[in-house]
């Protein structure tokens, strides 16, 4: 399809909207309302187009052009919303670089917006990286003809704990309502009054907590701010480092924005096969663990207290209290969300010192293989969720489903990153609940489900195989009927993973050609599942800890879980907090969190994804290579893993891949064998943790509770206790 | 406490109207708010809540809808509620005057209702009577027009004792129940729901 943009003609693919004509012709155009994942519905005004076509006589020739002898065009008398409009073939566009006509209707459109906006840039939280802010410099004429008073309205309008809205901002592109109606499926959010007066407001007393942050970063002004952030910085001010989010085992691509040492917001990035540009509430607002209640220092324990201290004065400590003891007793456990450069570094020292008992939770008894990648179930004719709560498990892994639920149609990419406006996205789209079966407990997503089926998870699978309910047929008939059926397993299914399950489940895989998506229990267990990582002959799992006779337990808190917090003997805690585990041991070392890490992680779909360092402080923390090759001096052997190149060269050879200059998006490689052992105890998933509660007035935001915004700030309804008269 | 609990007929009557798809549900969205607003003459929060139920909508859903109209009333209006209107025409003919008037002697504010209970005042947008400006809305029965001073104050007083004189001029169409639209001369124009049929079922009625 050729498309001429101000002279340049494109060939470019039918359905492309104007808008991406534009800009693949490298040419400009201002917007607000347009988003990649959401439907264009031409509400700004902004990305005004002269365009015009050649038009076809009854023989089917192009009238011509009498002076010229070529296609006569034929423009639309007005100029044209580019993001609402199909570019045609031989359609010709002229953006503002080439008509004035357009450059004055942009300019008067802009001169629109800001009819009402307050322009208290210098006070918001968006100076700085706000859509409005630049187009209005690009594209605006710099004073306005209106000279009456602005619109005034709530400024601080709280519409959650996490979002403010300031009314008053707000150029009512609509995209949080379509955001609310179109991603997540709830329609919570709209406009209230209509014409000047329209404002957005919730008629059910708050959003709902899981994916609401998502609008504070498409709005294109300072109207929907994220609480936890506000206030805290701008937007210059902040170190940018684009990172992965691994809070859960999706591995979301996101920004984090840190100033004076301090994360103080973290930003959704794009990634295309995996989040594509939302997050959930907990890696958006849960990044409070990272700055507040530190370790700093190492800990020893002197006298039964524990003191501060110095590395040097630890590894003292650990000398003595290791001292005697033969190497393989330690025991080495370390979290699951460990970077993979970590966990080999772990896997080389355990080899050195021949401790059998080496563990990493959270993780599963069995692996399952994983066949399906996200974009696999966003584009499924049918999934089968079995004992999962999305929610809890890998809450982005929910919003891909639902995506498939619209159709899975996802935006074409082009040189100009992913389409502005892909015109097959519509607003209220139509749903097809009857292609998802939620077999398992209550969860978010079962409320979407055209079948549901409680089941517990340990049978679930071996019930829809040999179905005994009309419901489970209607699921089994689902997944025989679809052409590309996926099945999410979740934790109650993997709990409970045993050698019949995996024949039954390969039996079913055969028959259906479903793919599989197991969820792995933490953000890295699936990376880590291919380091020799858990316990060898004679080995203690993480479950025994309490009989090693020392070990050293990494970012783990099993006192928290009312399991023993330390080993029989000599214990130390290498933790980025005093935990309840910590405060057992008898050296604690300060960690570093994921956000201040260099490495890689291995998201639920098998993708390795990096890990990049945000500028945070964290004192004498050391990340788990360096805190191994302090312990390897204890033991007096020499750490074969002594940084983070040495580890990656070490990944090459274990796993055969290079993950050194690894790209955002992410590569899925096959990394090859996978270790198992009996877990030894049931792992339930929980996204948001002990710490990671934002409380936005313990950082000074200033907002009231919701009890006295209501209060203040609930519009006129009528209240019943009134009698007529009010009080008079 | 629920309103449309004991009104069954009522509810599947409104509901036969449309589709029986979720589209078709959210369409009896106006009519359920126009029988809350006839008979308590606003509309609460919870009425709200509860139409969004009977709709498969949100709250949010029907306050949007709701806000969007001027005629809708979120909190408790007088048996006689004064609509002034407020715009160009009305307001070259005094149309503010008229309003401080109003309030200046009925005592009420827009959101208020007076203390016996009969009067609430609200300022709309244009009612489409400008050769008779200003022109004050009394419900939904008609409009007062040309009401000057003296005029507005026989009017108050015809209505403190519960017998207000007739419109001047009657809202021009009435919708009836039965979906018939009538003239103020008590014409009935288009046609009823009664005599709608499925497209597929009229034509072959034809062809027989």
């Amino acid at each position: 399809m050729k498309v001429v943009v101000d002279g340049t003609e494109l060939d470019l693919p039918a359905g492309t909207s104007g808008i991406d004509a534009v800009f693949a012709a490298g040419r400009d155009v201002p917007y607000f309302c347009a988003h990649p994942y959401l439907s264009p519905v031409g509400a700004c005004r902004m990305c005004l187009v002269e365009s015009g076509s050649p038009r076809k006589e009854k023989d089917g020739t192009f009238t011509l052009d009498e002076a010229t002898g070529q296609p006569k065009i034929f423009w639309f008398p007005k100029p044209m919303a580019a993001c609402t409009m199909q570019a045609t073939d031989g359609m010709h566009i002229r953006t503002a670089k080439t008509s004035d006509v357009v450059a004055k209707a942009q300019a008067g459109m802009m001169e629109f917006t800001l009819l009402n906006h307050p322009l208290d840039c210098p006070t918001c939280d968006k100076g700085g990286a706000c859509e409005l802010q630049d187009r209005a410099f690009e594209y605006g004429y710099g004073a306005s003809r209106f000279g009456f008073d602005r619109r005034h309205a709530d400024k601080h309008y709280p519409l959650s704990d996490f979002v403010i809205l300031d009314q008053e901002r707000c150029i009512h592109c609509k995209r949080c309502v379509r955001y609310f109606e179109e991603v997540p499926g709830q329609e919570v959010l709209d406009f209230i009054e209509r014409g000047g007066h329209t404002f957005i407001d919730t008629g059910e007393g708050g959003l709902p907590t899981g994916f609401q942050g998502n609008i504070t970063d498409i709005c294109p002004v300072g109207a929907l701010l994220d609480n936890v952030a506000r206030f805290r910085g701008r937007n210059w001010e902040y170190d940018h480092t684009p990172t992965t989010c691994t809070l859960c085992p999706v591995g979301c691509s996101v920004t984090l924005d840190a100033r004076n040492g301090r994360l103080e917001r973290v930003v959704a990035g794009e990634n295309r096969e995996v989040n594509e540009a939302w997050i959930c509430d907990a890696g958006r607002f849960g990044h409070v663990f990272a700055s507040e209640e530190r370790l700093t220092v190492p800990l020893i324990r002197v006298d039964g207290q524990l003191r501060e201290t110095d590395w040097d004065g630890a590894i003292a400590a650990m000398q003595r209290g290791l001292g005697g003891m033969s190497l393989a007793d330690l025991a080495l456990y370390l979290s699951a969300d460990s970077t993979l450069e970590e966990g080999a570094a772990l896997e080389a020292l355990a080899g050195l010192t021949g401790t059998p008992s080496v563990d990493h939770w959270p993780r599963y008894g069995m692996n399952v293989e994983t066949t399906a990648t996200l974009t696999d179930v966003a584009t499924a004719d049918a999934v089968i969720v079995l004992g999962a709560d999305l929610g809890e498990e890998a809450p982005v892994l929910e919003l891909r489903v639902l995506e498939m639920l619209r159709g899975g149609i996802l935006p074409p990419e082009f040189p100009h990153g992913t389409a502005i406006a892909d015109l097959r996205l519509v607003e209220r789209p139509t749903r097809h609940p009857e292609r998802l079966a939620v077999i398992g407990g209550e969860s978010r997503l079962s409320a979407h489900a055209g079948l549901r089926v409680s089941a517990n998870g340990h049978n679930a699978l071996a019930r829809l195989m040999r179905p005994d309910t009309d419901e489970l047929r209607a699921a089994a008939g689902l997944l025989a009927e679809a052409k590309k059926p996926v099945l999410i397993l979740g934790a109650d299914v993997l709990n409970s993973v045993t050698q019949d399950f995996t024949a039954a489940l390969a039996d079913l895989v055969t028959r259906t050609g479903a793919k599989v998506l197991p969820i792995s229990a933490a953000p890295n267990s699936k990376g880590l599942a291919h380091l020799n990582l858990v316990p060898r002959a004679g080995g203690l799992g993480y479950d025994r800890l309490e009989e090693a006779r020392a070990a050293f337990i990494s970012r783990l808190d099993p006192a928290a879980h009312s399991l023993p917090g330390r080993a029989r003997g000599f214990t130390i805690v290498h933790d980025t907090h005093l935990t309840r585990t910590a405060r057992l041991a008898d050296v604690v070392l300060p960690a570093v969190t994921n956000y201040e890490k260099r490495g890689t992680t291995v998201n639920l779909e098998g993708r390795l994804l990096p890990l990049r360092q945000a500028a945070l402080s964290a004192g004498e923390g050391a990340d788990l290579i360096r805190t191994l090759t302090a312990l390897a001096e204890v033991l007096g052997v020499r750490a074969p893993v002594r940084g983070l190149k040495s580890a990656q060269a070490l990944l090459q050879t274990r796993l055969g891949v290079d993950v050194t200059g690894l790209p955002n998006g992410g590569v899925i490689r096959p990394l090859g064998q996978r270790f198992e052992a009996p877990a030894g105890q049931v792992y339930a998933p929980r996204l948001w943790k002990e710490r990671m509660h934002p409380d936005p007035e313990r950082r000074g935001s200033g907002v009231p509770d919701r009890e006295d915004r209501i209060a203040t700030w609930e519009l006129p309804m009528h209240d019943p206790a009134l009698q007529p008269g009010g009080d008079d | 406490m629920s309103y449309f609990a004991d009104k069954q007929p009522l509810v599947t009557d409104i509901f036969s109207r449309y589709p029986a798809s979720p589209q078709g549900r959210r369409s009896a969205l106006m009519p359920l708010l126009r029988e809350v607003q006839d008979a308590e003459g606003f509309v609460s929060e919870a009425r709200m809540a509860e139409i969004a139920g009977l709709c498969g909508t949100t709250a949010t859903e029907v306050r949007s809808v709701m806000s969007f109209y001027s005629t809708y009333h979120t909190l408790p209006t007088g048996r006689y509620h004064l609509q002034v209107c407020s715009t160009l025409m009305c307001a070259l003919a005094g149309s503010d005057e008229l309003w401080d008037h109003l309030v200046s002697v009925l005592d009420v504010q827009p959101g208020e209702v007076s203390p016996d209970g009969r009067f609430s005042v609200q300022k709309v947008e244009c009612l489409g009577s400008c050769g008779t400006a200003p022109v004050v809305q009394l419900g939904d029965e008609g409009y007062y027009e040309q009401v000057t001073r003296a005029k507005c104050d026989r009017l108050l007083a015809a209505m403190r004792t519960d017998a207000p004189p007739p419109p001047d001029n009657p809202v021009p169409v009435t919708v009836r129940e039965d979906g018939r639209q009538m003239l103020a001369n008590g014409e009935r124009v288009g046609a009823s729901i009664a005599d709608l049929a499925p497209v597929g079922s009229a034509m072959s009625g034809g062809e027989a």
